[in-house]
Order: C-alpha cells, then sequence, then structure tokens
C-alpha cells in the first residue's frame, strides 16, 4: 500500500501533474477566499479547463482546487470575519475575535496549519480505508447498492435543515429527472413529453452547474447595490508575521482535540460545512474552557479548519468507492471525477491503483502547496475580494456554458444548464433544499438500475430485506428519517419556524 | 392565504399525476420481467404523497410573512440577468461563441452595473473583449476543447 | 492590451484556404475511458500527423451510443465531424433504439477488432466450457449473463445460445467495468470480456471459458475457441471511422489515406496489444461490404432474439 503511495508521489511530482496541482490549488486557494464563491462554484468553474488534460491531470488539478478551497475560505473568515465559503463559518467564531484583538497573524495560522493537519490526517484515512472498503465491497450486489443509495438519500434529505418533508420531496424531484427522458435499462425513450432535449435524458452535471450556479449567483443578484458590509473588518495594514514554529506547537500539542475533530470531519462524510460546525460542537463540549469559545480560543479554530479539511479526504473516499456525494461540493467533485475516468465504485481504488495512487499523492502534496501558497500570498488575498461583483458574475456563467457545452459538444447541455439553473433559483426561493435534489439526479439511474437487475436475477422481493448487508442499510435509511422527524418536532419546539439558509 | 409551499406542492403533485398517468402508456420489453413503467410509477406515486402531505401543511400551519427577509431584494435585477443570459442561450448556436460571448459579458456587465457615461460602457467593451479572448484562446488553442461556431455567420 | 486581444480574437478570419483549415471532430460515442474511447485516443494523434490538422476527440456518451451517432448524423457533411463506430450502430437499428443507420454515412475504413471471450465468476464451479454447456443444459433459462441489453455483450452469447442450443437468464449490467465487478463478486455468473481483462483472469478473479476467434490466441493460448468446441461462433467488436454522408470528396479522400497510414502505424498495433485488439484494417471498398455483411449478420441476431422492430 505505501509502495504503491510512494510511486503515486514520485509520479505526481513529474512537471506535468505538479504544474495543474499548483495552479488548482492557487485557483481553489482564491476562489475560497472570495465571499460569494464558494468551492462548489470554483470547481464548477475550473472543470472545463481540465477536459482536454489527461486523465491524472485533470484530477490533480480538481484535487487541488477542493483542499485549496476548503483552506482558502479561512483567510476571509479570519481577516474580514466574512466565511468565504460555507465550510469556514466556524472558523469566524473564534478566527476573527483573535484577529480583532490583535493577533490576527497568529489566528491566519492556526486555521492554515490546522488545515494542514487535518488534512493530512484525512489523507491517512483515505488510504487507509481503501483495503478494509474493496474487501466488503465485493459482497454489495445490486439489492445491496440499491439499500445503500436509498439510504443515502434519506440521510440527505433528512440532514437538511428545512423541513424533513421539503427534503424527501426535493430528493424525489432528483429522481423524477431521472426518470424523464431515458430508461436506463435498455435505452429507450420514456415519458418525454415531446421535449428534445428531454430524448436523451439529461446528463447530470449540467443540472448541477445550472441549480448551483444560478441558485448562488442569483442570490447574490438579489441584493446587489446594497452597502458592503465590510465595517468589521481589521486593520489592513496589520502584521501578520508570526513564529511558525510556536502556532505548530499550540496545534500538535492537543492531539486529542486535534484526532478528535479529524475524525468527526472524516467519518460521515456528510460535506465540510456540516463537519466543522459538528467539530467545533464537540470541540466546545469537551473543552475544558468551554465559556472561551467564541471569544478567540486556537481550540475553536483548531477544530473548525481541521475538521473541514479533513473531510476533504473522507468524501474522496466515498465519492470514490461508492459515488455517493454528501453534499454540493462533492457532488460536484463526483461529477468532475467521472469525467477524468474515475467509474466510482467499490473495486476502483483496487483495480486502478496507478490513477487512484496518483490522486492520493495529488491530495497530499496539495497541503504544503497550499500553505506556500497562503504564506506567500495571504496579503494580496484580501485585495481579491474586491473584485467587483459585476465583472465576476457574467464571466463564471460565461465559464458554466462552456463546460456544460465542453462535457459532449452538444448545445443541449447548454440549454439544459439554463432550465435548472431557473429551476435552482424557484427551488431557493420557496425554500427547497438543493442537495437532496442533486443527489436524486445523481442516484436516480443507479437506484433503478439495481433495482431492475435484483428482479432480473431473483425475482423474490424479500431479498432486500433478508440478504443482511441490505436489510441492515433499510433499516438504518427508515431509522435515518425516523430520526429526523424527531429532531424536527425537538428543534420546532425550541424556535418557532425560522428561514432556512439555502445550502450551497 | 396558503404560502408558498402550498403553491409549489400543489404545482408538484399536478406534475406527478400527470406523468404518473403517461407511464400506462409505456410498452414493456420481453427482455426485462418489469417494464420501464414500474420503477417511474413507483418514484410518481411516492413524490405524489410527499406532495399532498406538503399542501396540507401548508394550508394547516398559517405561516407568518418574514417581511424584513423580503424587503429590499431586487427581482428585477434577477430577472433581467436571466433574460440576457437566456438570449445569450439562444444567439450561441447562430452568431458563434466568440461574438455572442462579447456581447453578453458586456451586457450583464452593464445590466448589475449599469454604466455612468462613456468611459463606463468603454469599461465594459473591454472586460468583455478581454474575457473572451483568454476564454476562448484558453480553450480553443491550448485544451483542444472546441467552442460553437456562428450558423449565421461562420465564425 | 485591447487591441493585442482584439487582433487574437480576429486571427482565424484571415488566413488559409485548404482543407483542414480547422479542428475536426472525432465523436465517440461512448464516455471518456472505455474502450472505444482509449482505442480512439491511441489513434486520434496518428491520424492527424497524416491528416494535416488537429482531430479531437469528442465524447457524446449516452443512450447505448445511439446520442453520438445521432449528432454525427446531423453534424454538416464538411468533412469537420468523423464518427468512431462499432457494431452496436447496427444492433440499435434494429432493436429500434435508435433510427440511425450506417446507410447514413460514408464509410472512411474499418481500424480494429476485439474479439470477444467467454468469461465466468470466479465462484462458479466451472473448470471449463464444456462444464459451463452440460450445467446451462440441466438448468435452462437459470444461468445469469450481465449483458448490455440489445448491444453487443448480449448478441454474443445470444449467438452462442443459438449455436449451443441452452438458454441464459440475462440481467441488465451496461458498460464492461460494472459487469466485470458483478462477475468478481459473484452477482451474475457469465458476461462478454476480451483480453483487457487478461490481468484478472492470470489472477484468478475471472475465468476465461472460450474465445469467439478464428484460431487460438496468442496472448491466452490455454483458451479453447468457441469453434474447436463445436459451437460455430465468431464474434469481435469491430470499430471503424465513418463521415456524415455528402461530405466533400476531397475531404474523403485525405481522411481515408490518413486513416490507412496511421492503422498502418506499427506504433498503433503495438499499443492495441495491450487492450486485447487486433488491428484489422479495411479500406473503404472493403468497409463498405463489411457493414453490408455484418449488418445482415445482426438483422438475423435480433430476429432470433425476438428483439427485431424493423
Amino acid at each position: 500500500m505505501y509502495e504503491l503511495l510512494f510511486a503515486g508521489l514520485a509520479n505526481v511530482v513529474q512537471v506535468k501533474y505538479l504544474l495543474p496541482l499548483a495552479l488548482g490549488t492557487l485557483v481553489g486557494v482564491v476562489g475560497g477566499a472570495l465571499p460569494g464563491v464558494t468551492i462548489t462554484m470554483t470547481i464548477i468553474v475550473v472543470l472545463p479547463f481540465t477536459f482536454g488534460l489527461d486523465p491524472l491531470q485533470g484530477l490533480a488539478a480538481m484535487t487541488g482546487v477542493y483542499v485549496g478551497g476548503s483552506a482558502g475560505g479561512l483567510v476571509t473568515a479570519v481577516l474580514l470575519g466574512i466565511p468565504g465559503t460555507p465550510s469556514a463559518i466556524a472558523t469566524t467564531f473564534d478566527g476573527h475575535p483573535m484577529a480583532r484583538n490583535g493577533e490576527p497573524g497568529r489566528a491566519l495560522w492556526i486555521g492554515i496549519w490546522a488545515s494542514f493537519f487535518g488534512g493530512l490526517l484525512g489523507g491517512i484515512f483515505l488510504i487507509g480505508a481503501t483495503g478494509p472498503l474493496a474487501r466488503i465491497a465485493l459482497e454489495f450486489g445490486p439489492w445491496e447498492f440499491f439499500s445503500l443509495f436509498v439510504l443515502a438519500l434519506s440521510m440527505v434529505a433528512g440532514l437538511v435543515e428545512a423541513s424533513l418533508l421539503k427534503g424527501l420531496l426535493s430528493g424525489m424531484l432528483g429522481l423524477i429527472v431521472t426518470v424523464m427522458g431515458v430508461d436506463p435499462v435498455l435505452g429507450r425513450e420514456r415519458l418525454t413529453l415531446g421535449i428534445p432535449f428531454l430524448a436523451g435524458g439529461v446528463e447530470f452535471l449540467p443540472v448541477l452547474i445550472g441549480v448551483f450556479a444560478f441558485a448562488q449567483i442569483m442570490t447574490e443578484v438579489e441584493r446587489m447595490g446594497g452597502a458592503a458590509p465590510l465595517a468589521d473588518a481589521i486593520d489592513r495594514a496589520a502584521s501578520l508575521a508570526v513564529s511558525h514554529l510556536k502556532v505548530i506547537w499550540e496545534i500538535v500539542s492537543r492531539p486529542l482535540i486535534l484526532l478528535w475533530v479529524a475524525f468527526v470531519g472524516v467519518l460521515p462524510a456528510i460535506g465540510g460545512s456540516a463537519a466543522s460546525m459538528m467539530a467545533y460542537d464537540q470541540a466546545k463540549k469537551f473543552s475544558r474552557h468551554p465559556e472561551r469559545f467564541g471569544t478567540g480560543t486556537p481550540e475553536g479554530i483548531i477544530a473548525s479548519e481541521a475538521s473541514n479539511n479533513a473531510n476533504v479526504g473522507g468524501s474522496l473516499v466515498t465519492i470514490m468507492a461508492f459515488g455517493i456525494p454528501g453534499d454540493a461540493v462533492t457532488a460536484v467533485m463526483l461529477g468532475a471525477l467521472t469525467i477524468h475516468g474515475i467509474q466510482s465504485g467499490p473495486l476502483f481504488i483496487s483495480q486502478n491503483t496507478q490513477l487512484a495512487y496518483g490522486m492520493f499523492a495529488a491530495y497530499l502534496l496539495a497541503h504544503p502547496i497550499m500553505v506556500l501558497i497562503l504564506a506567500l500570498g495571504s496579503r494580496w488575498m484580501l485585495r481579491v475580494t474586491t473584485v467587483p461583483k459585476a465583472a465576476l458574475f457574467p464571466v463564471v456563467l460565461v465559464l458554466c456554458v462552456v463546460g456544460a457545452y465542453a462535457l459532449n459538444n452538444t448545445m443541449t447541455n447548454v440549454y439544459v444548464l439554463l432550465v435548472f439553473g431557473l429551476l435552482g433559483y424557484a427551488m431557493v426561493k420557496t425554500g427547497f433544499p438543493l442537495a437532496p435534489f442533486i443527489l436524486g439526479v445523481i442516484l436516480g439511474d443507479q437506484i433503478e438500475l439495481n433495482l431492475v437487475r435484483s428482479i432480473m436475477t431473483d425475482a423474490n422481493p424479500w431479498l432486500f430485506i433478508t440478504r443482511p448487508i441490505s436489510g441492515g442499510l433499510l433499516f438504518a435509511s427508515v431509522a435515518s428519517v425516523a430520526f429526523a422527524l424527531w429532531q424536527h418536532r425537538r428543534q420546532q419546539a425550541k424556535l418557532s419556524a425560522s428561514e432556512g439558509d439555502a445550502d450551497f | 392565504m396558503p404560502g408558498r409551499d402550498a403553491w409549489a406542492g400543489l404545482a408538484v403533485l399536478a406534475a406527478s399525476l400527470v406523468l404518473f398517468g403517461f407511464t400506462f402508456e409505456l410498452k414493456d420489453n420481453p427482455l426485462v420481467p418489469v417494464g420501464p413503467g414500474f420503477y417511474p410509477r413507483i418514484v410518481l406515486g411516492i413524490t405524489a404523497l410527499l406532495a399532498a402531505a406538503v399542501v396540507a401543511a401548508g394550508f394547516l400551519t398559517r405561516r407568518r410573512r418574514p417581511a424584513a427577509a423580503e424587503r429590499g431584494i431586487r427581482y428585477g435585477l434577477v430577472a433581467a440577468t436571466f433574460a440576457v443570459f437566456g438570449v445569450y442561450v439562444g444567439a450561441l448556436p447562430y452568431l458563434g461563441f466568440r461574438v455572442a460571448t462579447f456581447a453578453y459579458i458586456a451586457a450583464t456587465n452593464a445590466v448589475l452595473d449599469p454604466p455612468r457615461g462613456a468611459r463606463d460602457w468603454l469599461r465594459a467593451a473591454a472586460l468583455a473583449l478581454v474575457a473572451t479572448a483568454v476564454i476562448y484562446f484558453a480553450f480553443e488553442r491550448y485544451l483542444a476543447v472546441l467552442l460553437p461556431r456562428g450558423r449565421w455567420i461562420g465564425f | 492590451m485591447k487591441r493585442f486581444a482584439l487582433a487574437l480574437l480576429l486571427a482565424p478570419l484571415v488566413a488559409h484556404a485548404q482543407y483542414p483549415d480547422r479542428p475536426i471532430k472525432l465523436i465517440v460515442p461512448w464516455a471518456a475511458g472505455g474502450d472505444t474511447d482509449v482505442i480512439y485516443r491511441t489513434f486520434a494523434p496518428l491520424m492527424q500527423k497524416h491528416v494535416g490538422g488537429t482531430i479531437v476527440v469528442a465524447n457524446v456518451g449516452g443512450a447505448s451510443g445511439t446520442k453520438g451517432a445521432k449528432e454525427a448524423k446531423d453534424s454538416p457533411p464538411d468533412g469537420y465531424t468523423i464518427f468512431a463506430v462499432h457494431d452496436s450502430i447496427h444492433s440499435t437499428y434494429y432493436t429500434g433504439v435508435a433510427d440511425v443507420n450506417y446507410h447514413d454515412f460514408e464509410p472512411l475504413c474499418l481500424v480494429s477488432a476485439t474479439p470477444s471471450i467467454i468469461t465466468a465468476s470466479p465462484k462458479t464451479p466451472w473448470s471449463d466450457m464444456k462444464a459451463l454447456l452440460a450445467d446451462a443444459k440441466a438448468r435452462p433459462g437459470q444461468i445469469t449473463v450481465g449483458a448490455t441489453l440489445g448491444s453487443t455483450s448480449h448478441f454474443f452469447p445470444a449467438m452462442v445460445e443459438k449455436a449451443a442450443a441452452i438458454k441464459f437468464k440475462y440481467v441488465s449490467y451496461e458498460g464492461t467495468a460494472p459487469r466485470m465487478n458483478a462477475l468478481l463478486g459473484g452477482h451474475i455468473e457469465l458476461a462478454e470480456s476480451n483480453l483487457t481483462q487478461k490481468g484478472k483472469a492470470d489472477a484468478g478473479q475471472l475465468k476465461f471459458l472460450a474465445i469467439a476467434s478464428a484460431a487460438r490466441h496468442p496472448e491466452v493460448p490455454a483458451v479453447p475457441t468457441l469453434k474447436e468446441l463445436g459451437i460455430s461462433v465468431e464474434y469481435a467488436v469491430n470499430r471503424g471511422l465513418i463521415a456524415p454522408k455528402g461530405t466533400p470528396a476531397a475531404a474523403l479522400g485525405k481522411l481515408r489515406s490518413a486513416c490507412g497510414a496511421a492503422a498502418k502505424d506499427p506504433s498503433f498495433a503495438e499499443a492495441m496489444k495491450k487492450h486485447g485488439t487486433i488491428v484489422n484494417y479495411l479500406d473503404e471498398r472493403g468497409y463498405a461490404a463489411f457493414l453490408k455483411d455484418n449488418d445482415a449478420q445482426n438483422k438475423d441476431v435480433a430476429r432470433d432474439l425476438g428483439l427485431l422492430k424493423r
């Protein structure tokens, strides 16, 4: 296993891979730092640039964007108090107060080094998990996959903050998108309603780009022209110099917290934003000084940043091994990996060692590159945040069009982009969460295929329950819906209905 | 007065029932024991039930309109941005990538940040020109991704 | 800066006259990373050397390869679109999945053939093809075969079924990779594969029972041909290049000679060996006859399967 990793590292340090990796990380850091541009958006924008590259080059670039983006969000979170990406929200709680208390350099670098260590811990998990996964995976027949996808869908629908009912309905809407167009079993047209662009079925990537890009950009456009909320920013001339050894010691002298939050980040693979909030909450619970949280304690920054970067490793495992994304970023990442020849599946890693370990190596290398980029450019990064949105948005949308078009070289995908852009915005306005919808679009065909496959293999429907793994997964999905229901009840009792935030 | 939820639920309910009806027109195939309408009927059936529940919940819970959150939202600007994008997508196959994108970026920039005077127009045009040129050359020349040619002007 | 950008934008307007003056789009109707994609990503750079212009591979996947076929058919016949076709164009036409037929195109050349192999799961008890046949006779309609329904991986076992007078049970698994994983896990018992899976067969993860070529293959000399076993089935997935009908003769000529030159390049044959593929070049005339034969054969199989819709 580690020989393979070293071979991967030796492979990736070649200029032809290192260059896309470094560029990807740079763009990721900048995109992550820009408030209003999420990692999801950055990945969408970078993706078409990688279409013409060889698979490992493309994967290296996309991995760089993902790692860089997860760290980049902390710069604005710490220095301006505005999270550059949703996964850095928890970083503002302690990072910004510490920066305002006259220690911007310390706050920034605790965040950066925590990201670094969290990411590496996530990497260890990423590499260690592949062997056992491949062994379990062989037991997965169509029944198990069907149940697994149902579980994934019900968990994501239950995780949303809006109503559970709307979460489930969103997921079903996503499934309906896959029902219209082409029957995945025989490839015949079905339920196309005579609409020509439905005839071949809808590709999920343009749907994804349309839904997320427009949902996000249009909610920004709604508020354009208002006053910029930068009143809280720290003095831009303040020194960011800091003793790195001291900062690193601050982190590694709290090994238990670091390990625990990295574990929380990796484990559920529920996405960076949820992971960092959960880790922050956990760190606070276990701390001897919970009252210091929120006033600028290093533990808070470590919890948030270490967990959101560890989450990248965990997410990469789940998308590579099962093709199940936990949130928007991983959904787009899944699309990106698919384009570069990753056929998600439990055996992918063991059968395509060169590609998989090349990607692991890229993931590990992206971390020192990220630290280097931030060391050289964190001050410059603040200036990037002043790019006018009126100039940024049309360029981003053009890149979305290029991405959709170049996918199959057809205008059809561009029309899909527009239609689902409208739908995405409408969903945000009516409070339907986007994540379950997208997951439905991604998993729909697989759910149907595995259902039909199991029926074709054996006509006995009880196998879904009597096969132990399948039965367990189905039970877990029922339990997760029940749990979500119970939690929503409890929450509703606590606070009156408040508008749920759109999840990007 | 039912809120947005109920209306959205009603729309989904209607759509899923219509599609559910269409699934009965699908023909079975001897190769597959369940027809192509089998799974869609499950999905559409569950959707219809959930949508009905959303409608019911929408009617049952009287919701206060969060007026503060809605104030200051510029729906006109959103509509204009969508409209310009729609025209762009429509024109793309006819005008080709270079011409259409130049016009689109300049137009959207002008919509989002209305120019005051010739200098601002010039700035919008410059942005559009540079962005179009950079994107075009990056893709077509260096990344081997072909972008649409205009059917009308062959450019 | 502005003038520079403008100059760059207008540059392509002024130059050139001769074909090809811009990149040629090679439509591959399958996803990136599949067998067809891999073969043409090797072939395109060789061919573009001889054609004197860039050839860009465009993956237009979906709907059993018919989405790309439709797009290729509807492209302007100006020599700037060519199509990477394989046998599924016949089977999808006769099974009614698509309306695109090989008649809608001009043949350029046949490039390669990949012989099919009957492959079994390691969890099956069969040690050779004879054991499989005996078991199939004992349990008619119960042995599960993974296949892309209506396509080559379905037609091939169906031909074996007919020749050996046995009956299989088909389960839909589209694409070679998912089929191989299902075989590995024992969720299906049989499937069509080819020599790209040799590594797994050597490692004992798959069992090659019989190959459908005319003679034993030098890479796997221990695997018998179906013919030796008394089953008269020869089957391979044949890949070639075609262009939309009406493409100007000058462009066709250039493309045809470039295709021939690339197919004869020894480095291509060397690269194809890794993919279990034989370079099987036929010029446009030979290829036209080949397509005609192949089409008739596919029609027969579709009729036998009860899938014929035309």
